[in-house]
């Protein structure tokens, strides 16, 4: 991609950690996310376990995360589903052109003027 | 050759040297992050972290050349594909006697059933018995056990591929054999969106169809088609045979075990001028 500052708008998802929970004990956003296509939500463990080691899974905290945004469609789904009302989506404006430059839409290179000057040596 | 054969093969393939299957070289430093990483508690943050941040840090994804020179220097953790020969070739050349079969973590994290095709070597075997005492679905297996296993990855249409703990120059060691497909797996979906080339290097074949034999096989509907994940199979309804593009393939052989005619063959990647340093 060239240097320009141009960020392809994309649906965002924000999630309250604190009204989600631990997202493991739950997980609907994820799984209607997936049934829908996208697949854009999972989960992860908020912080690498330290010693002593938890044993099961579900001891370890886990918060929703979500990736490759790009395939978003905005559906909502994911925040119906919530039970905490913990997520909503960041709808991204269009972007404008940066700048607008008239530009003819043909060019026709003529060597004589309507009075028989060349005015092109091809 | 690929610069890891040239450099790490001695000869042969990377992966078919064994001077890389060294368990010591876990310890050293350009491997140990890797290692340490991978056997341990932080093997998630890297992994689904990896995918769940790159949104926020990079949202033009334009972020190649830094995420390739991640994976190799600071995460010291690279994939290539492999066919099911060149795996179960693997299998044998890999150090002591076990394999930890564990789940797949970009299918589990992002709401898939569990799928276990993360077969680990045996030198960290006893660090993730001991750190993630957890993963109580994590299963112990032997040599016999994990030839057994490849060959089912290869029917069930999982694509192979052989991953390092980074590269340096006392080696390039393997460190676990994964299953991979882009409806779900993060690194294929990150080569093939964003061309993170070091996230799944093309294997070192290319799968090449003699046109005759293949006319005597499916004919009508094509079996080989939907088995590639690369979108290199081509069929032609007006020659009713399938050919291969082979500036897509990735060698994984999928192609060739769903074939019922001998029509389809792999061949070296470098036996191609044009593909010398496609990977």
């Amino acid at each position: 991609m060239s240097e320009s500052e141009y960020i392809t708008p994309r649906y965002q998802i924000s999630v309250d950690e604190e009204a989600c929970g631990n997202a493991i004990d739950c997980l609907k956003c994820v799984k209607i996310c997936l049934d829908h296509g996208p697949n854009v939500l999972g989960y992860m463990n908020k912080e690498a376990p330290e010693a002593p080691y938890p044993e099961k899974l579900e001891e370890i905290d886990h918060k929703i995360i979500s990736a490759f945004m790009i395939n978003c469609d905005g559906c909502k789904k994911c925040i119906e589903s919530c039970p905490h009302q913990a997520l909503s989506l960041i709808v991204p404006e269009p972007q404008k052109p940066r700048a607008l430059i008239p530009q003819d839409a043909s060019v026709v290179l003529c060597g004589k003027l309507a009075d028989g000057t060349e005015v092109l040596q091809l | 050759m690929c610069r890891y054969c040239v450099e790490y093969g001695k000869g042969t393939k990377w992966y078919l040297n064994p001077d890389n299957y060294r368990a010591d070289l876990f310890q050293a430093p350009g491997h140990n992050t890797s290692f340490d990483m991978l056997s341990g508690t932080y093997k998630n943050n890297f992994e689904v972290g990896a995918a769940a941040d790159s949104e926020a840090n990079l949202p033009d994804y334009n972020f190649g050349g830094a995420f390739n020179i991640a994976l190799e220097n600071i995460t010291q953790h690279q994939g290539q594909v492999v066919p099911l020969e060149d795996a179960l070739k693997i299998i044998d050349l890999a150090y002591g006697d076990r394999f930890i079969l564990m789940h797949c973590a970009c299918r589990r994290y992002f709401g898939h059933k569990d799928v276990y095709s993360c077969l680990f070597f045996d030198p960290v075997v006893d660090r993730v018995l001991e750190q993630r005492p957890w993963e109580t679905d994590s299963r112990v297996i032997s040599r016999e056990e994990a030839r057994e296993f490849e060959m089912e990855m290869d029917r069930l249409g999982l694509v192979h591929s052989i991953w390092d703990a980074g590269v340096d120059t006392d080696g390039k060691p393997p460190i676990v054999m994964c299953h991979c497909l882009e409806t779900d797996c993060m690194p294929t979906r990150i080569r093939a969106h964003f061309g993170i080339v070091n996230a799944q290097r093309k294997g070192e074949y290319v799968a090449v169809i003699d046109r005759k034999q293949c006319a005597e096989g499916c004919i009508k509907m094509p079996v080989c088609l939907p088995r590639c994940p690369f979108g290199a199979m081509r069929y032609s309804p007006l020659d009713q045979v399938a050919s291969v593009n082979i500036s897509r393939c990735f060698g994984c052989g999928l192609c060739r075990s769903a074939c019922p005619t001998t029509a389809i063959k792999l061949m070296d990647r470098i036996t191609y001028p044009t593909l010398v340093d496609v990977w």
